[in-house]
């Protein structure tokens, strides 16, 4: 996978956890990294007037924190520079992960997100609700994650509902790249309605273990094997917290079926997870046009 | 050529926006600003219905009927000035305009109290603005309501004017830190519906007028437009620095030249009608207010000490019946528009000074995720609330003397400004018969024109009786605030040049003067 992987970039903790994960990303998959900062657009000035000589102390600005963002970049990974103009941040991004095709955009945690936890900024959110390429989300805290580690293992959370088969396809050529393990995590029992018989929802994880399990072992290649759990908990939270998660993991899971073909769209059950996961996680669009990730 | 390069490279070595020739950083998104969208920005920074309801009873005040005779004449002065500005602009554009042109003209301590002057005159306004949104939201409400002035009255309660006031403050702190835009299109609808109010209220008081049912209708006479028929050279010039006040922001049309999307001509086109739209605007709100209630101090009258700092306030009700909340509307959303674009000039040129090293690194700082000035957006706004907070409770004529030493300031530094283009250019005055206008003629007689103004003012507004006659320590207030506002500027100035003397040294921003190039190979 010799893609280019774009990195979200602002001058703050969130920015340089998106450049390290990107970056260690990157270095796992053999791509490249385009670290993009996107200012905003000087036609959508309405009401304050432009400064041509303000935009230029912007961008020359941006220009110098992109060059300390590059700093801590491995030398291993090929990294470039650029400075976008767009009306929002997260259209700045799309833009460039299409003029790139890049196989995923990486952003980082809104402010304020707890050590080692996901918050959904505003960029993030945008993203979510309309990138058609991977989006991976930073957890505050992954700029000290030690880049020799590199990605270790991939866990999909997969279910039965429409998506599943981009997902899975994502997280294998994720692993093949990288070289990581598969696990499959099946979260069923704990996606239940609680009205349903426990009886029944054994019954029901052990089917749909057995399903995926199944389904998995087809789509894969000869050259990645795949464990599968299965999530165990109250609840969805319950069930993130109790699984083990290795510091160079990566969690992918599926947009939601409400999203529209190929945008992104974080369901519920993403949602939930994301509050507890410890690790990046991607969210990959429902369907995707060709494999691989890069187009 | 080579010598201007030379002394623009300790800031060239700093990256920042300073290098003369402005080549190396162009390309960056296209200029998109189109004609209709430069003419909206320069009309919504000048917010015609803010600046009239602030102005115009202080005005009458001082020159009676002659109101439209003094925004003609104060007209002149601004536009030649602002030939001066626009040449700066072109010659060495740099956010912190009037600080960095003075300081490259007449070096680094009069660069720094020409800063001093738009940081001030800037925080003024928006103390001012913030204080005439609220007086107009309590009567948007009251109007909608139908209550007769009970919540209207309320406005004039210091605690909840106060309150709701810093509450407007930090509202437009946090848009302008965040640099949220309003799309085109609504701002298309807004600055329209401004400019079509203003049109129906002035009509609506000419139709009262025809009616015999006007307050004191005045049959419009010629004298009105006559500025010797004033009769008191003082009350001229006392109504001058005022309308210097209502054309202030109007610049700002001529400097968007890069950004424009034809910037040979849409600039010049801008300019010109935005400024013909606003001098018939004012004219055509002028008479037939003043052509309505007459220039009385009782009631309605335009001379009425009660009504003055806030016209519209009281006549949009007698003039428009229940359709005044138009006019509130209009006030308002003028007022919000504009406190946005208002702040934007004292949080760059704090920038620019900081950047410098005139003033602390902090006010350098953009906030890397809104890229805006943040730090200096924020001080600009904790300086304007409390400003006005200390006004409101030490000085019930707040609005009205707000906007007399905003006359005042504006003065100051424009003039400050104009003598930079003068002397700066000193060596190209007489390249081309252009430049003689251009750099030296226009600006020199606008310069020397606010500088009497200013001058005059400072004089007139030590009596007590002066504007809106509010006495402190035996002076007019005016005169106590302009001369406190640029006392304090130097008392912070010798402050920062003793912890930060590199800029006073002249090391960040240098003296220049452009060579001549009509004799490129001397």
């Amino acid at each position: 996978m010799s893609g280019h992987i774009v990195v979200g970039y602002t001058a703050t903790e969130a920015g340089e956890d998106a450049v390290a994960l990107g970056a260690r990303l990157a270095a796992a998959s053999g791509s490249a990294i385009e670290v993009v900062v996107v200012l905003p657009a000087d036609d959508r000035s309405v009401i304050t007037p432009p400064d041509a000589s303000y935009d230029r102390y912007l961008r020359d600005l941006a220009e110098s924190w992109l060059e300390s963002a590059t700093a801590q970049i491995p030398d291993s990974v090929t990294s470039r520079t650029n400075v976008r103009f767009a009306d929002s941040f997260a259209e700045g991004l799309l833009a460039a992960a299409e003029e790139f095709g890049a196989s995923h955009i990486v952003v980082g945690a809104a402010n304020g997100g707890l050590r080692g936890r996901h918050r959904l900024g505003s960029v993030a959110t945008e993203l979510l609700h309309s990138s058609d390429v991977p989006v991976v989300l930073a957890p505050e805290g992954s700029r000290r994650v030690d880049p020799a580690i590199g990605v270790t293992r991939i866990t999909a959370a997969i279910g039965t509902r429409p998506g599943a088969d981009a997902l899975l396809e994502e997280a294998t050529s994720l692993a093949e790249a990288t070289g990581a393990e598969l696990r499959l995590l099946s979260l069923v029992t704990v996606d239940l309605p609680a009205s349903v018989d426990t009886g029944v929802i054994r019954v029901a994880g052990a089917a749909h273990a057995d399903q995926v399990l199944a389904q998995a072992r087809e789509a894969l290649s000869s050259v990645v094997d795949a464990e599968v759990v299965i999530g165990r908990g109250d609840s969805i939270e319950d069930a993130v917290q109790h699984l083990s998660w290795e510091p160079g993991e990566l969690a992918i899971v599926a947009s939601s079926r409400l999203a529209q073909p190929r945008r992104l769209f974080l369901g519920s059950t993403a949602a939930k997870m994301l509050h507890e996961l410890p690790v990046p996680m991607i969210v990959v669009p429902r369907t995707r046009t060709t494999e691989g990730g890069s187009r | 050529m080579s010598d201007r390069l030379g002394a623009a490279a300790p800031l060239a070595t700093v990256g920042k926006k300073g290098d003369p020739t402005g080549l190396s950083a162009k390309g960056l998104s296209a200029g998109t600003v189109g004609l209709i969208g430069a003419v909206v920005i320069g009309i919504s920074c000048i917010a015609p219905a803010y600046t009239l309801t602030a102005a115009l009873g202080p005005t009458v005040s001082e020159v009676g009927f002659q109101v439209p005779a003094i925004i003609l004449v104060g007209f002149i002065p601004m536009l030649l000035v602002a030939f001066g500005y626009r040449e700066l602009n072109r010659q060495m554009p740099d956010s912190g305009t009037s600080f960095t042109w003075a300081a490259r003209a007449f070096g680094p301590w009069v660069g720094w109290m020409a800063g001093w002057g738009l940081i001030a005159a800037t925080i003024l306004v928006l103390s001012n603005l913030a204080g005439i949104a609220v007086e107009f939201l309590f009567l948007l409400i009251d109007q909608i309501a139908g209550s007769p002035g009970t919540i209207a009255e309320l406005a004039f309660n210091p605690f909840i004017n106060v309150a709701v006031c810093l509450l407007f403050m930090l509202g437009a702190t946090l848009i302008s830190y965040r640099d949220m835009q309003t799309t085109q299109k609504l701002q298309y609808v807004l600055v329209t519906f401004q400019v079509l109010v203003l049109v129906i209220f002035s009509v609506a008081a000419f139709v009262h007028v025809a009616q015999g049912i006007a307050f004191d209708a005045s049959p419009v006479e010629l004298s009105w437009f006559n500025p010797f028929a004033v009769g008191s050279f003082t009350a001229v010039v006392a109504g001058l620095s005022l309308s210097i006040f209502i054309f202030w922001g109007w610049d700002v049309t001529l400097t968007m030249n890069e950004e424009t999307k034809n910037p040979e001509k849409t600039p010049g086109r801008a300019a010109t009608l935005t400024v013909i739209t606003i001098v018939v605007l004012y004219l055509l709100i002028s008479v037939s207010l003043l052509a309505y209630a007459g220039t009385g101090t009782e009631g309605l009258g335009l001379g009425n000490e009660e009504i003055q700092a806030n016209v519209f306030f009281f006549l949009s009700g007698p003039i428009l019946g229940p359709l005044a909340f138009l006019v509130s509307l209009a006030v308002l959303t003028s007022s919000a528009s504009s406190l946005q674009s208002t702040f934007v000039s004292p949080a760059r040129t704090l920038l620019a000074m900081g950047h410098y090293g005139a003033l602390p690194p902090r006010f350098a700082e953009v906030s890397p995720r809104f890229f805006t000035p943040g730090y200096a957006t924020i001080v600009s706004a904790i300086v304007a609330s409390v400003f006005y907070t200390i006004m409101r409770f030490v000085n019930e004529n707040v609005l009205w003397d707000t906007i007399t030493t905003l006359g005042m300031m504006i003065c100051f530094y424009y003039g400050i400004t104009a003598f930079a283009c003068v002397w700066y250019f000193r060596k190209q005055w007489f390249d081309s018969a252009r430049n003689v206008f251009f750099t030296l003629l226009f600006p020199l007689i606008g310069g020397v024109i606010l500088a009497a103004l200013f001058v005059i003012t400072l004089v007139e507004s030590m009596d007590p009786d002066y504007g809106s006659g509010t006495e402190w320590f035996g002076l007019g207030s005016v005169f106590v605030l302009g001369v406190g506002i640029i006392g304090l500027g130097i008392v912070i100035m010798i402050w920062q040049a003793i912890k930060r003397p590199a800029y006073f040294r002249g090391e960040t921003l240098s003296l220049d003067a452009p060579a001549s190039l009509r004799r490129p190979r001397a």
